[in-house]
């Protein structure tokens, strides 16, 4: 790690910032760890859903006549069983659990088949006849709001989901005293989480049917309670949710999730017997939530000393089907567009509006990559333009302490360490020699320029003389770079608080929960880090218990990078809690001079100064216990005072703010358009690494994720529908597809926290692309708009589709 | 259709009768309880159900029980001996190879089957050993490194 | 989904083709299963009522891999991973060994047998260019008669070979007569690991007094099936090696492949890539054979 502070502050920690191994890692490593489809419980029934293939429909009636007496089917399910809410959202409730009046897009279910053998009842699916009335389907979210385009959701009258302002200074006067505009505009496609464990979930009648416990693959929990119970109509009490071992979600086993459970909940109940849902492969990436394809306009005007002086952007979002988590990624959107970069004129608008493409939500980065991908792609041409480096331009214009930001929000109570993390990018990665010479050799020869006009113009397929590459020209190295801020935790979207839970017991040996769920990611491991910091002992002297919304206060969702801010807080103020009481305990045996010193470390306590003054952990819980102390304590963190104008888009959006520089080199190859990812040097500050294991491990994954973003991961709707289902159509790396990932993390002063840790895993994602773009424009001399840089962009400077010559276009 | 299906599992001798046309991964799952093996596809291209087939690494959700009669088949449950964990178990704990653990266990067999018939694997025959497991979480660089380190111990 | 089935486990080659002629269409054999199991999954209509699987794992005489003085012989149940390790097939078929290697995944490859790649025709069948211009001979038995005939025969149309439903392809039998031919394969897909392949070529070329002797050069994924390419082929015999003649051969590559797909969604992509790669690959081999004339 890059120590930019004295070893004393470094080495103040026993175990935070040191590598532990993962809590539930012997489990995971042996096949012991259960996930959702590794329960099997007494009588359980399975749940099949039935589909009908249209992507927007009025739906006449359902015929159930084909499956009577059919002895596979125990019951079928639909609108009707419900006893609550038939349509749910945590934002807007315009998803119905089983369509009903409509089908909005393909993969919507009007029911479900219950029964034991879930493989005959696959194949009994097609006996219901679903009489419908086809209607037209938008699938262009850019003519979601023309006056004669269908309206998805009648209730809401239009097709806009919602519409984010932002308006700082004044934009005509901020361009009209720049020296020089530039407008450019970006699209991005629609992207898979493709977690590797499809969906699971199975639900419990509790006892006499009073209420249902459900135990699946969920992110969120208290998001699927609060769901569940409304479309039971049980109060939240009633409804208990228990996360199994999670198999990867990135923000995709979320609002899946909530539908899931409560299909199968109403399920339960109406058999009284458990139900199970597991989805296949296709039927994850049929029915469950995409990120956001985005359509980009910036326009920037400069002065020629490099300043921006005015940023306008226009950003639509394709919500597909359902609001989902929209306004909230939009927003994160609005707050960002403009990047880490001072501007004194801003005019931004998003918009989010439905279609009947696969509904769009959280995914890991939250609307944030694509428009880093644009506004950074915009930063390195504007320095290409102004004749200096993309890290100068960044220079003139980036974060630095109290600057304000596009909400105006004055940047304080942090170490704004922008500027920081790209410097040591540019050092670390050798970035000004290499984007220097990279760029001299390769702005002139232009081959694929060449391929895009003769492809484009007409279908003249055959090369010319002058296209041919000689072999050692075939390959070009480019390097790229891209730089962010990202609000940390939930900001203005909500209510933002999370609770911990310690209990030692009287051996010494301690009880944790936090409300906060693992997601693969960690989180448990970084609690128990920080438990053990705080009183000395191992970690495996704690036991993580289970993830249960009954046991433990609604903390919010486990998304926005939030899990070691907040969670971290609550088990540190926990953690506190009870040492604090041990101390008293102490205090009061040893007769301590007043402003003694505790030292809790290696399962020991003492007193700074005073070596004959020792305790065993285990000893002093013991005493305590004995003295009737309870030693169990809620911890409770709750983020500070956030506000946003919904009219202006002002406002202090986040409480505080991490930053982060990765670099891309990359190999094009410039006969096929391949682009193979070389090395990526990531520097980021998340304010302090806890888990130093869990935070490496964020950022290999994250840039790994990232650059299949921006190379090859694509679903490519047409009308509603996907073609790509599985992995061998929806494509995301391999091992063999990524190369050398160097990681360094900067740690600055914080005020809120554990020891000042922020957010990270989102930051890691979020970059990559940008960067590997910056980078393809850096070996080619081609600025490529539209993500991902696939093998025809890069070459054709354009995507093909199947449908081009259908449509005439080609 | 009905058949009586015997072969070697985790080196112990196992007679069933189950359904050919049962998938191997069905057979272990849900007939024999050892869930540790895990389904993300369905059609042989994420490798979460990767099992060791006669010393080979093979996709378990391609195999149909009447093909395995006589078969020597390893899971992830056979790693371990005794409840002592494996080198490479330890390893991918180690450096972090492991995160959210569905990956995991084809990720252990593929490396295991590859150190099984190369003791000493460079760089890029662990990455073309592990091509077949996908991994969304961890970007395969922490795995790579506890096969290597696995290799060298 | 998979529907019930019978899997039979013949020993020879003999009781697979008496199961084979006594039974019907709703018998077909399995191998590796890694195209036949996903097929079932996704109802695929090659697969559909099938109720009767013939496993090959026990035919003997349909694997292992073995030479003699002018041939090489394949078992057809061979696997891409034995295939891609063998020495025999490195030796006198590299091409062939570096398409195994890249064939599906590792998993993929220790299933997945070389006939059951072409045996459908499909058009991504990656083993298929090299066999192709190794002049591949398949061994057809039906019981009492065994026929030979080119691999290329064999593949009609795509997902159609002419192969008799009471017949089985028991050897692929490559004549040995490449011996100073400089060959090179190669397959684009959208990432490095695992993927289908968008382009697939396999190149023979035979030098004589810096002219072309002999050329062979086979297409898959960017034609309807894999296909010789035999017009390109004689139009080089007795060129003189250059820039020149490769810019040439490149273009008229284009123009074939166009006649034979014609016009494409994907065809500005392919079209342009398959011309530059050709031009690439001749490069290459030109300058291994300049540097092998330099050290002789």
């Amino acid at each position: 790690m890059y120590k930019e502070k004295s070893e004393e502050t470094v080495d103040k920690f026993s175990i935070v910032g040191k590598d532990v191994i993962r809590q539930d890692g012997f489990a995971k490593v042996t096949g012991q760890a259960k996930f959702a489809d590794d329960y099997r419980f007494h009588g359980m029934l399975h749940g099949v859903m039935v589909r009908v293939p249209v992507a927007h429909a009025k739906i006449n009636s359902i015929d159930y006549s084909g499956l009577l007496n059919d002895p596979s089917v125990t019951t079928i399910c639909d609108t009707e069983d419900i006893p609550g809410a038939k349509k749910v959202g945590l934002i807007k409730q315009d998803q119905p659990v089983f369509a009903f009046d409509k089908i909005v897009t393909p993969g919507d279910a009007v029911a479900m088949l219950v029964g034991k053998d879930e493989k005959k009842l696959r194949k009994l699916t097609s006996k219901i006849k679903v009489d419908y009335e086809k209607l037209d389907v938008l699938s262009d979210p850019l003519k979601a709001l023309d006056k004669n385009a269908p309206v998805i959701h009648p209730d809401s009258g239009s097709n806009l989901i919602i519409h984010y302002p932002l308006r700082k200074g004044d934009i005509e006067k901020g361009f009209s005293e720049s020296d020089f505009i530039l407008e450019e505009k970006y699209s991005t496609l629609h992207v898979e989480h493709a977690y590797l464990e499809p969906e699971c979930v199975t639900a419990l009648p509790l006892e006499g049917n009073s209420g249902i416990k459900i135990i699946g693959s969920i992110q969120n929990l208290y998001t699927t309670r609060k769901i569940v119970a409304s479309v039971l109509n049980l109060p939240l009490a009633n409804v208990i949710v228990i996360q199994a071992e999670l198999g990867g979600s990135f923000g995709g086993k979320d609002d899946i999730m909530n539908i899931l459970s409560s299909r199968a909940a109403v399920a339960a109940l109406k058999t009284g017997r458990p139900v199970k849902i597991k989805y296949t492969r296709e039927e994850s990436v049929l029915e469950s939530h995409k990120r956001h394809p985005y359509v980009m306009h910036y326009k920037i005007g400069c002065k020629l000393d490099g300043k921006i002086n005015a940023m306008k952007v226009d950003i639509v979002a394709d919500g597909g089907a359902y609001a989902s988590m929209s306004p909230f990624v939009t927003w994160r959107s609005v707050v960002q567009a403009t990047g880490p970069y001072e501007i004194p004129n801003v005019q931004t608008d998003v918009k989010a509006v439905y279609t009947n493409n696969p509904y769009t939500g959280a995914m890991r980065g939250f609307g944030s990559p694509q428009i880093i991908f644009a506004q950074e792609s915009l930063m390195d041409d504007l320095a290409i333009k102004l004749g200096i480096t993309p890290a100068e331009v960044r220079r003139i214009n980036g974060y630095k302490n109290n600057s304000i930001t596009a909400s105006g929000q004055k940047l304080v109570d942090h170490d704004v360490n922008l500027l920081k993390v790209l410097d040591r990018a540019i050092t670390k990665s050798g970035f000004t020699n290499k984007w220097g010479n990279n760029k001299s050799l390769n702005e002139d020869k232009n081959s694929i320029t060449i391929v895009n006009e003769r492809t484009k113009t007409d279908n003249n397929l055959l090369i010319t003389d002058k296209e041919f590459i000689e072999p050692e020209n075939l390959i070009r190295k480019g390097i790229g770079l891209a730089l962010s801020f990202r609000g940390c935790s939930l900001g203005a979207e909500g209510i933002d608080t999370t609770a911990a839970y310690i209990s030692l017991q009287r051996d010494g040996k301690a009880y944790l929960l936090c409300g906060l769920a693992e997601n693969g990611q960690g989180l448990r491991t970084t609690y128990l880090i920080v438990a053990s910091e705080v009183l000395g002992i191992s970690v495996e002297d704690i036991i993580y218990m289970e993830q249960n919304t009954s046991l433990i206060p609604d903390s919010g969702p486990t998304v926005a990078s939030r899990a070691t801010l907040m969670g971290g807080g609550a088990v540190k103020s926990a953690a506190e809690q009870v040492r604090s009481r041990l101390e008293e305990v102490l205090k009061e045996e040893w007769d301590l001079p007043k402003g003694s010193k505790f030292v809790f470390n290696n399962n020991r306590i003492h007193i700074k100064n005073i070596p004959e003054k020792v305790i065993d952990f285990c000893d002093l819980v013991s005493l305590a216990y004995m003295k009737g102390i309870n030693l169990a304590a809620l911890g409770w963190y709750q983020g500070p005072h956030v506000d946003w104008d919904e009219e202006t888009g002002q406002g202090p959006a986040y409480f505080t703010y991490v930053y982060g520089c990765q670099v891309a080199e990359v190999s094009v190859n410039m006969g096929t358009g391949e682009v193979y990812v070389d090395e990526v040097y990531a520097v980021h500050d998340p304010g302090r690494v806890i888990n130093k294991l869990g935070a490496e491990g964020q950022v290999y994954g994250g840039v790994t994720q990232g650059a299949g973003y921006g190379l090859f991961e694509e679903i490519n709707v047409q009308d509603g529908f996907i073609k790509e289902l599985n992995y061998d159509q929806y494509l995301i790396p391999t091992s063999m597809d990524i190369g050398n990932i160097n990681i360094e993390f900067i740690e600055g002063e914080e005020t809120y926290g554990p020891w000042g840790a922020k957010s990270l895993g989102e930051p890691t994602l979020e970059l990559t692309a940008a960067a590997i773009s910056n980078a393809v424009r850096n070996a080619t001399g081609v600025r490529l708009f539209n993500l991902p840089l696939n093998l025809e962009e890069v070459l054709l400077k354009r995507k093909l589709h199947p449908d081009d010559l259908k449509r005439g276009s080609a | 259709m009905k058949s009586n299906i015997s072969f070697t599992l985790n080196s112990k001798k196992v007679t069933i009768i189950c359904n050919q046309e049962t998938r191997l991964i069905d057979l272990l799952r849900d007939e024999l309880e050892l869930t540790g093996t895990k389904e993300g596809c369905s059609i042989g291209e994420c490798g979460a159900c990767t099992v060791i087939f006669n010393g080979k690494a093979v996709n378990s959700c391609l195999i149909l029980a009447g093909q395995i009669n006589n078969s020597e088949i390893i899971t992830v449950e056979g790693l371990a001996e005794n409840g002592e964990l494996s080198k490479l178990q330890k390893m991918f704990l180690k450096k972090g190879a492991v995160q959210c653990g569905f990956c995991t266990p084809g990720a252990l067999i593929s490396a295991y089957a590859l150190l099984l018939e190369n003791e000493n694997p460079t760089e890029e025959e662990i990455k073309i050993a592990l091509s077949g497991n996908l991994c969304r979480c961890t970007g395969y660089k922490q795995m790579i490194d506890a096969v290597k380190s696995s290799a060298s111990l | 989904m998979i529907p019930d089935l019978e899997i039979l486990s013949p020993c020879s080659v003999k009781e697979v083709v008496e199961l084979l002629s006594k039974n019907n269409p709703d018998t077909k054999v399995i191998a590796g299963g890694t195209d036949i199991i996903p097929g079932f999954l996704i109802d695929s209509n090659r697969f559909r009522d099938i109720n009767c699987l013939i496993d090959l794992a026990a035919v003997d005489e349909m694997k292992g891999i073995s030479e003699s003085d002018d041939e090489v012989t394949i078992g057809a149940a061979c696997t891409f991973t034995e295939i891609s390790r063998n020495k025999i097939i490195k030796g006198n078929l590299p091409l062939l060994s570096e398409a195994a290697n890249v064939i599906g995944n590792p998993q993929i490859r220790n299933r997945a047998t070389i006939a059951g790649n072409f045996i459908n025709n499909a058009p991504c069948a990656d083993s298929v260019p090299p066999l192709l211009v190794y002049d591949a001979l398949l061994e057809i038995s039906s019981g009492e008669a065994t026929r030979r005939t080119s691999l290329e025969e064999t593949l009609l149309n795509p997902y159609q070979t002419f192969v008799l439903p009471n017949e089985i392809v028991t050897k692929i039998i490559i004549p040995k007569k490449r011996k100073n031919y400089y060959g090179t394969f190669y397959k684009l897909g959208r990432r490095r690991g695992v993927a289908i392949s968008r382009i697939t070529l396999a190149l023979l070329l035979l030098i004589e007094d810096n002219k072309i002797k002999d050329m062979k050069i086979a297409s898959g994924a960017v034609t309807p099936i894999g296909m010789r390419l035999h017009e390109l082929e004689e139009s080089c015999i007795g060129k003189s090696l250059g820039k020149e003649l490769f810019k040439g051969v490149s273009k008229n590559l284009g123009r074939k492949i166009l006649d034979v797909t014609g016009l494409r969604w994907s065809s500005h992509y392919k079209v342009s890539v398959v011309q530059q790669m050709i031009y690439q690959l001749l490069e290459k081999l030109y300058k291994e054979f300049k540097e092998a004339e330099l050290e002789k």
